[in-house]
């Protein structure tokens, strides 16, 4: 072996060696924590214990504390699990390469797994009373298929791959996503309207409602309960004979113990925004001056001009309010002018807070309030029993390919097999990567993929047959036959990774799945084909003697 | 020397199966109603329903595949609440939503003893018309970037050979699911574009060649060079569909009842995929160096 072929062939183990690493976390050996309540019984544990025969798993008791090794342990085994009596939670533990590589569990899709089933409910009454009349049908349907591109964008942000997002019924989505881990985040992130507004504040009214509150509520915490705040609300309103041009909001704090927010104090605005989100061209977070994390914006020409009039010489002295979901987080006292179109949101904002802000800011808020008025989990949309069969026809066309190859290519086939694993593998150890949820779709992709990756060699094989009925011998007729297949293959490759490309853009959902699947399949089968093969080919016809080559 | 195939001679019965093909598919697709969009475009029912102990999704579609309703069948809530989402879309055409509803609730009723209707609600498509959109411009703007680097790597007329085969292959497939009633749900779409992805690839393996043999400077004309091409890699065109179509048929034998219309799907789309790159590629390319070469 030559020095080159060695360099090689090094590098070529440290690649499969690295993917296969990278699968660890789908396939490999898992641990599965179970927490006992204190008041569990010898009999639960027995149960436990039963479950998970000593033959195939390895079990650690410590006290309240079970530990349970060994493969198949995934989700679906940590909610059967959950559901155990004395068993207060299971989770999986991250493995080893998710922490030391960043490897990721390949996430299987609804079609597959099954996840977790959201009901949000619009709240038009809000809409209606602003307005000051009822909407139509349509105008309903209208903002409701605002709503959902808005959501289908923040499940997307969130690395939520593959929901299925719906309207239900006149005045609902329905949300599914894929997994059945508790999604509290993304909940969060869909449940918060998103509503960012610059208001002006009317001091003289704010220090009526205070000077009401005082006399009337003295020293007594004002409710966080919603419904009993907006009765205050209109009491304070009454007492103090609000004009209809204003409007009373509370400024709210954060519990330096908690962390939570509550309303602090009330406070009046006026009803007209002086700047909205969607004056907001660009946001991002970056620290302030005092080092304390901000969202920072750039307007767009429109919002330059009416930020400039709000926080022109007239108004200097006045409060310029900040409002969030009709809580006013921040108002800073107006100075200089802003004519520039560039500013900062400050307050006592923690870090999930800010980037979230900012996130929502850049996508717009969503037409209307939501509310989720049902959560459960639910099952695969294939079938467990289509899924088995799936799976079994999967493996039959691999062997049937791999098997073909072999009859008609004879050691050459030995070859175009164990690429065509190696392949397997790339394509898992990318797709574990990139943490991707594996749909119907999909597996379509990898089928498609597989298919081609055979392909290359057949291409490859073909032209060395030419060669080598041409009279070159087996070390000339290989060589050739691998320069002159690879611009073929790599046209043609290319081509359809140029359009699995630009499908990929598509936002979310099955045609995505299939893009990316489909494009890193293109990039290892290339690889496999053009590179791994190639060099076991180098490595058989490097010995000089070689008289007839088994093709 | 090899024997050479005279392809291009017979594209005029290639023309002819072509239409023929799009004529009978159109037919029956017109005769069918139109095309058969699911759920997941046009929107439709979803009951939840409470089931005896025991039943399991896999009955429930038996229950409904024999009385001709396709659902989506999903196991909701703890297991042993045996509750399930049945979703479909409407029943008839008319898009009647009390008919349908009528009528699946019938089905169930009839088959299971012991069932409580928890809810019956219409829900929309998954596929919004806003999805539609951006689905279409994008697949407009990836044939555009194929065929300006076919365009860069061959020549602009083999672009147009590329892309008509790959139009060919699509369009004949969406038809396939027309003529054959399949309901177009987001798995199909998958298939389709599967389909896309294969096309592209089969056709230009050729070109390929041909831009090789042209170099190859003889008195043959491009009709020579063009049929003594896909002679040349035809073992190799037929061995990839082979290949590619062992998968997709054991699928299409095995993959269970879930899996039959889309492997059904992909199955006849690589068949025309590797019929339109031997016959309906290469003529295209031969037109437009025609229509070139008489305008300069």
């Amino acid at each position: 072996m030559t020095r080159g072929l060695l360099y090689k062939a090094i590098f070529i183990i440290c690649i499969v060696c690295f993917a296969t690493m990278l699968i660890l976390p789908t396939i490999g050996e898992n641990t599965l924590q179970i927490v006992l309540s204190q008041t569990s019984t010898e009999q639960d544990l027995q149960t436990i214990k039963q479950r998970f025969p000593e033959s195939k798993y390895k079990i650690v008791i410590k006290d309240k504390e079970v530990l349970v090794e060994g493969y198949n342990l995934n989700v679906a085994v940590m909610n059967e699990i959950k559901r155990y009596s004395g068993v207060v939670d299971a989770k999986l533990l991250p493995h080893w390469s998710e922490k030391a590589l960043l490897a990721k569990k390949i996430n299987l899709g609804l079609d597959l797994q099954g996840g977790s089933y959201l009901v949000l409910q619009a709240n038009y009454h809000k809409i209606e009373e602003k307005t000051g009349k009822p909407l139509t049908n349509a105008e309903k349907n209208e903002i409701t298929e605002q709503a959902l591109e808005l959501l289908r964008n923040r499940v997307d942000k969130f690395g939520v791959a593959e929901p299925s997002i719906r309207p239900k019924g006149n005045d609902a989505i329905e949300i599914q996503l894929p997994g059945v881990k508790d999604p509290e985040s993304v909940k969060k992130a869909i449940g918060t309207t998103g509503r960012v507004e610059y208001r002006l504040v009317d001091d003289a009214y704010t220090q009526k409602a205070n000077q009401w509150l005082k006399e009337h509520f003295a020293g007594k915490p004002l409710p966080e309960d919603q419904l009993e705040l907006n009765k205050l609300t209109d009491t304070i309103k009454n007492a103090i004979a609000l004009p209809d041009s204003l409007e009373l909001l509370y400024y709210y704090e954060r519990n330096p113990q908690t962390a939570k927010l509550f309303p602090a104090y009330p406070i009046v605005l006026e009803k007209k925004v002086a700047l909205a989100g969607n004056d907001i061209s660009k946001a991002w977070v970056a620290p302030d001056e005092y080092q304390q994390l901000a969202v920072h914006f750039n307007t767009t020409p429109e919002g330059a001009a009416k930020f400039a009039e709000v926080t022109g010489e007239k108004n200097h002295g006045k409060k310029l309010a900040i409002v969030i979901d009709d809580k006013v987080r921040s108002a800073p006292s107006i100075r200089v002018q802003i004519n520039t179109g560039q500013a900062i949101i400050q307050g006592d904002f923690t870090y999930e807070e800010v980037t979230a802000l900012a996130r929502i800011i850049k996508e717009g808020a969503l037409p209307v309030d939501l509310k989720i008025i049902e959560e459960r989990t639910v099952g695969p949309t294939l079938g467990i029993d289509s899924i088995q069969s799936g799976v079994k026809a999967f493996i039959v066309g691999i062997a049937g390919i791999m098997l073909f190859m072999l009859i008609y290519y004879k050691f050459a086939g030995l070859i175009a097999d164990i690429g065509l694993l190696l392949n397997g593998i790339f394509m898992l150890a990318l797709l574990s990567w990139l943490g991707f949820t594996l749909t119907l779709p999909g597996i379509a992709g990898f089928i498609l993929t597989m298919g081609m990756a055979v392909d290359a060699n057949v291409i490859i094989y073909e032209r060395i047959k030419e060669e080598l009925r041409t009279g070159k011998t087996p070390r000339a007729a290989v060589a050739q036959g691998f320069e002159r297949a690879f611009w073929a293959i790599f046209d043609s490759n290319i081509t359809t990774l140029l359009s699995a490309f630009v499908l990929s853009q598509f936002g979310t959902g099955p045609i995505k799945g299939f893009a990316v699947t489909l494009s890193i399949g293109i990039i290892s089968s290339m690889f496999v084909a053009l590179y791994i093969t190639k060099f076991i080919f180098e490595i058989i016809t490097s010995r000089g003697s070689l008289k007839k080559l088994s093709i | 020397m090899e024997k050479i195939i005279p392809f291009i001679k017979y594209r005029f019965i290639a023309y002819a199966v072509t239409i023929t093909l799009i004529v009978i598919f159109s037919l029956q697709t017109y005769r069918n109603g139109g095309f058969n969009w699911g759920i997941d475009f046009v929107g439709g029912i979803k009951l939840t329903v409470k089931f005896d102990q025991g039943v399991d999704t896999a009955q429930i579609r038996k229950v409904l595949t024999q009385n001709k309703i396709s659902a989506v069948i999903q196991q909701v809530g703890k297991e042993e609440d045996n509750e399930y989402l049945i979703s479909t879309k409407l029943a008839s055409r008319t898009e009647n939503v009390e008919e349908s509803t009528k009528e699946l609730k019938a089905v169930i009723q009839n088959n299971f003893k012991n069932i409580e209707i928890l809810s019956i609600e219409t829900v929309g498509p998954a596929i919004g018309d806003f999805l539609k959109k951006s689905a279409g411009k994008l697949i407009a703007l990836s044939i555009i970037i194929m065929t300006l680097y076919l365009a860069f790597r061959f020549e602009l007329k083999y672009s147009i050979g590329a892309i008509v085969a790959l139009v060919h292959d699509v369009v004949l497939s969406v038809l396939f699911c027309g003529f054959a009633g399949i309901e177009i749900n987001i798995p199909i779409v998958a298939a389709i574009l599967t389909i896309y992805g294969y096309s592209v690839n089969d056709t230009i393996i050729i070109f390929d060649r041909v831009r090789e043999n042209l170099q190859i400077k003889t008195k043959q004309t491009f009709i020579d060079v063009i049929d003594k091409s896909i002679t040349q890699t035809i073992s190799r065109t037929l061995l990839t569909a082979l290949t590619t179509l062992f998968a997709v048929f054991a699928l299409y034998m095995i993959g269970g009842e879930g899996l039959n219309e889309f492997a059904s799907v992909l199955l006849f789309g690589i068949v025309i995929g590797t019929y339109s790159s031997l016959y309906i590629a290469s003529p295209f390319v031969l037109y437009w160096e025609k229509l070139t070469l008489k305008k300069a």
